[in-house]
């Protein structure tokens, strides 16, 4: 029977490979060209039809040139602390609020997590207008505060963390309790530890997120060094003295974080993604 | 113990679970219902040339909103954007993620490889998309001079735009539905898979009929998910055409942008009645989701 | 935006009703308030009666290498009046940005002493009341202007009266590829002056007729170059003699030169001998400077990096005069750029002052030759030109004159002045909307009818709106 199988496997796979070798290439083009393209010269993304590949030799001094011509370093800087603040913000206020859910004798329970889940339902876009006004009213453009504040909150992470929380042992925690463990002890030193990948899965989460907004940022700053690296990048393009290689290594290193987390973080984003798909 | 006393520590136990949940809350009141019930105020009010509202209107920005043609493009481009997005990165997940079920070679490599789109945000994938498509010095028109294709203006021809900007958003959203779909995938009981194969189902067959409405709850969350996720969708426009040419890559968020932040407008009022209209799809795209996941989707 | 993006669930729970009632009872609590009106200049030697040092805050829309030589000068300014003033110059972001910034800076009743207004803004800073026209401060301390070019004041005067203080100016010219024009066997010394001539060169310059480019003509489709086009055939952009002898209620580019040259446009397209390259300038400056276009229209800003581009790749570059659209036409240009604006509503008359000194400064001969020489912006001040570091500049740059040539050979009328109208940056964009409709295949009339009639309803809001 094994041999069938095997028989069977390699016939289809001839197929298969076939199939998922074309759409490889086409797939992973754009993210081919956008490494390689980050080492060309204008040489070679200037001529036509253009290089596929550094003809005309590598040049990583695009990267250089991509960190001075608008203050790349202040943006990198500026979207890591954006993200942290987001991150740990989001971490802790929905795991309050799912501790809250499930451990706590909450009255109007069901009101308040359809509260929580409500908020999901709002598209941002639709709000953000009173959120723009709001900001610039209180002096906070440009600022790490103005950058954060509106997303402090998730009912996305209560939701998560509460589904999470549900599974805990009672025993376990009964045992805590006898042991003298406060909530916040018990929240933090035994429940949350013990959470971990959900934890981990909301985290990568917010921080993918939180790196990647383009919407707000592009409205809550105007000063380039205030601004995030996703804006900085988008607006490479307009720049004086452009060039493609240039504009893609400034891509690259946006790029970077986040494509370390996809390669080595993949299943607690899955987690953290199908969290509503998967029952 | 008196009645009395319990209900007091009662109170007092859910007055300190209460306060579990105000971190959330405050950020909530501040940033979404507040600016919620302003965007409401904003959409019945007209706007004078600083941005202030100038006094209510009824609902003039709605009527003007209808009887608007560009208005009426605006949502004909929206919906065409979301059809044309959503179904295709959908199709072609899938497609990819079966192909990755079947017993292949260095499955991991392309598991990891197909998922790296899911790394770029619209910001990089629409900057890198911008370098492929310049018309001039552009890759891909490159690529096509080799067969003798003629320069095509991906971005600035009418006809033409939706597609390129769509056809770079199913690239965006493609590492994230595979994930999606994968992980169903993976959750099937390898039995049912086995069963199927020594019934002497096999390929498209088995897919179709075994596999298929065991996933239909990732597809189902997919479409919704994407469904309003095209809906929002903003960098790309900004960054590629600009919700040009002729209004043709003009999506309702844009619209939005555009009337209450670019250009030195600043028509709060009219703005924020599209808002309104965004905020009514999504809640609709919601409940519908709400109605059909709990009763029509197959489950196990 | 990414909770309800990709986060969004299966909802177990109703949203309660009451959430709606909720948003609005918070919103309802939100109050606005807008300011009063602008004052005059304050009496002469307010600023000596400060004390200490008066800081005046100064919000600027340059980047890169232009925010460079502004800092510069705003610290020659400050080391020349330490102890007195002190200048803090903000990037407010690009014009756009900055003026949106503003208006919120005007609601919250926090703007700065000093910005940087984008042209087409202008009307808009008019009736946004909150500055002290530059003319009040003149005509207080009897100030010779005469060193100012008066086309440039023109555009941010109304009735003789100085709004603004123009700061970085620009004006369009038409670049040419001498080399292609050679190879077309065309006289690289007399480039077109008008339609038809450049289509008639452009007939040997395309690739389509057999020439050496792959398009004798190409420009962004951009409402600036559709503006001047107006002005050199002498007509007025909007009426109300261009805004000028009152609020402009319509825009005119939906009828003669404006319509020749979009019909023009659209068969050069049609027939080969154009590109369209959309509205990106970018994409436009790209073509030309890789060869691919031998005529392009672009403002002086682009000089430096279009010598730069000549120099790399071998060929020489040559600049005209703005193209008239007809034969025999004599009008010129508008200029272009930014003017700066001295806030009064809410700031104390010692601020006023020490901004007015710092404006003058800025716009003295010697301020407006390192400008100037150090940007490619155009000199506001006649003096600038005798200035030595501004001989030595078009000494190295000689096509710089044709645009200084240009401009004193203009004359001030209502149509070089350019149109005043409020919503300016609207109008620009919906004259885009025509032209990229007709060169895609509209009826150039039925497609700038279609755009001006569309901002009827927006001018008239406007002007409603500030009665």
């Amino acid at each position: 029977m094994s041999r069938i199988r095997t028989a069977r496997g390699r016939q289809s796979g001839i197929g298969s490979y076939v199939v998922l070798g074309l759409l490889f290439l086409v797939v992973l083009f754009p993210v081919y060209y956008g490494l390689v393209g980050s080492f060309m010269g204008e040489r070679d993304t200037n001529s036509f039809p253009p290089a596929l590949w550094p003809v005309s030799g590598l040049h990583p001094e695009n990267y250089g040139d991509a960190l001075g011509i608008i203050p790349l370093g202040n943006q990198y800087l500026t979207s890591v602390l954006q993200t942290l603040v987001i991150t740990a913000g989001q971490m802790v206020t929905s795991a309050l609020a799912a501790y809250a859910f499930v451990f706590l004798p909450l009255r109007w329970r069901a009101f308040w997590f359809g509260v929580f889940l409500s908020t999901m339902m709002i598209p941002y876009e639709s709000i953000i207008i009173p959120n723009y006004l709001l900001i610039s009213q209180w002096g906070l453009k440009d600022t790490i505060a103005g950058l954060t504040l509106p997303f402090l909150a998730t009912g996305f992470g209560a939701f998560l963390l509460r589904q999470s929380f549900l599974s805990f042992p009672m025993e376990l925690r009964d045992a805590a309790r006898v042991d003298g463990a406060g909530h916040f002890r018990f929240l933090f030193s035994i429940l949350l530890p013990l959470s971990r990948p959900s934890l981990a899965a909301l985290g990568i989460w917010s921080a993918l997120s939180a790196w990647n907004m383009y919407f707000w940022p592009l409205l809550a700053t105007e000063d380039p060094r205030h601004q995030t690296i996703q804006i900085g990048i988008s607006q490479l393009q307009t720049s004086d003295g452009d060039s493609p290689g240039m504009v893609l290594a400034g891509v690259m290193l946006a790029l970077f974080p986040t494509l370390l987390l996809v390669i080595f973080g993949q299943r607690f984003i899955v987690r953290g993604l199908t969290a509503g798909a998967v029952k | 113990m008196s009645a009395t006393t319990v209900g007091a520590e009662r109170r007092r136990g859910s007055l300190m679970a209460f306060a579990y949940l105000v971190p959330a809350l405050v950020v909530f009141a501040v940033f979404i219902f507040w600016p919620l019930g302003k965007s409401v105020l904003l959409s019945v009010q007209g706007t004078d040339i600083i941005g202030n509202p100038s006094g209510f209107v009824g609902f003039v920005n709605y009527t003007k909103l209808f009887s608007d043609p560009d208005f009426l493009q605006v949502l004909w481009v929206t919906f065409a954007f979301t059809v044309l997005t959503v179904f295709p990165s959908i199709a072609i997940a899938l497609v990819i993620a079966l192909l990755l079920q079947s017993r292949i070679r260095a499955v991991r490599f392309f598991r990891t490889a197909f998922a790296l789109p899911f790394a770029f945000s619209v910001a990089t994938a629409s900057v890198i998309f911008g370098v492929l498509y310049n018309p001039a010095s552009g890759v891909l028109n490159g690529l096509l001079s080799y067969i003798g294709v003629d320069k095509v203006q991906w971005l600035t021809d009418p006809d033409l735009a939706i597609w390129s900007v769509a056809a770079a958003t199913v690239w965006m959203q493609l590492g994230y539905n595979l994930l999606v779909i994968s992980a169903g995938l993976g959750a099937l009981p390898e039995d049912v898979l086995e069963a199927a194969r020594l019934d002497g189902a096999s390929g498209l067959r088995l897919q179709r009929s075994i596999v298929m409405p065991l996933i239909t709850p990732q597809l189902f969350f997919l479409v919704v998910v994407g469904t309003i996720h095209a809906l929002q969708s903003f960098g790309q426009i900004k960054i590629l055409t600009v919700g040009g040419p002729q209004g043709t890559t003009t999506t309702l968020v844009y619209s939005i942008y555009e009337q209450a932040f670019a250009n030195n407008n600043s028509n709060y009022g009219y703005a924020s009645a599209q808002a309104m209209v965004l905020l009514l799809i999504v809640l609709a795209i919601t409940a519908v989701q709400f109605g059909v996941l709990e009763r029509k989707v197959f489950y196990r | 935006m990414f909770s309800s993006s990709r986060g969004t669930n299966r909802l177990r729970y109703a949203v309660p009703a009451g959430v709606a009632s909720l948003s609005l009872l918070l919103a309802a609590c939100g109050g606005d308030s807008s300011g009063g009106e602008a004052s005059g200049a304050p009496a002469a030697g307010a600023l000596d009666k400060a004390s200490g040092v008066t800081t005046v805050s100064f919000w600027h829309a340059m980047d890169g290498k232009n925010a460079e030589v502004l800092t510069k000068l705003v610290s020659d300014f400050n080391a020349a009046h330490q102890g007195k003033i002190e200048v803090k110059a903000t990037y407010a972001g690009k014009y756009d940005d900055a003026i949106t910034k503003y208006k919120a800076a005007i609601q919250s009743k926090s703007t700065p002493d000093v910005i940087q207004i984008y042209d087409i803004g202008t009307q808009f800073m008019i009736d946004a009341k909150q500055t002290v026209p530059m003319q009040s401060f003149i005509d207080r301390d009897k100030l010779n202007v005469g060193d100012l070019q008066p086309n440039i004041t023109g555009y941010y005067s109304v009735d003789k009266k100085l709004n603004s203080m123009p700061f970085n100016t620009s004006m369009p010219v038409m670049y040419y590829n001498k080399t292609l024009f050679k190879k077309a066997g065309l006289d690289p010394e007399k480039p077109p002056t008008n339609l038809d001539e450049i289509r008639t060169a452009a007939e040997k310059l395309s690739k389509k007729k057999g020439g050496p480019a792959d398009y004798g003509f190409g420009a962004a489709i951009y409402g600036w170059l559709l503006e001047q086009f107006i002005a050199t055939s002498g007509s007025e952009y909007c009426d109300q003699g261009n805004g000028r002898d009152g609020k402009a209620t319509k825009v005119q580019f939906d009828q003669g030169a404006a319509i020749d040259v979009v019909t023009w446009w659209q068969k050069m397209v049609k027939d080969g001998l154009a590109a369209n390259t959309g509205r990106d300038t970018k994409a436009a400056q790209a073509a030309f400077k890789s060869g691919q276009l031998a005529i392009n229209l672009e403002s002086t800003g682009q000089l430096g990096g279009y010598s730069e581009a000549a120099k790399q790749g071998g060929w020489e570059l040559g600049a005209a005069n703005y193209p008239h659209v007809k034969a025999g036409e004599t009008g010129g240009p508008i200029i272009g750029g930014a003017s700066l604006w001295i806030n009064g509503v809410g700031h104390k008359d010692a601020n006023k002052e020490a901004a007015w000194q710092f404006v003058k400064f800025l716009s003295e001969p010697k301020s407006q030759a390192t400008w100037h020489t150090g940007t490619g912006y155009f000199p506001n001040s006649k003096g600038a030109l005798n200035e030595p570091v501004d001989v030595e500049y078009r000494k190295n740059n000689p096509l710089f004159d044709v645009a200084v040539k240009q401009l004193e050979g203009t004359e001030l009328t209502k149509a070089t002045q350019g149109c005043l109208l409020g919503v300016m940056p609207q109008a620009r964009k919906a004259s885009e909307d025509g032209i990229e409709a007709a060169l895609n295949g509209g009826d150039p009339q039925q497609s700038m009818t279609k755009a001006a009639q569309g901002l009827e309803a927006q001018i008239k809001s406007y002007n409603d709106s500030v009665k």
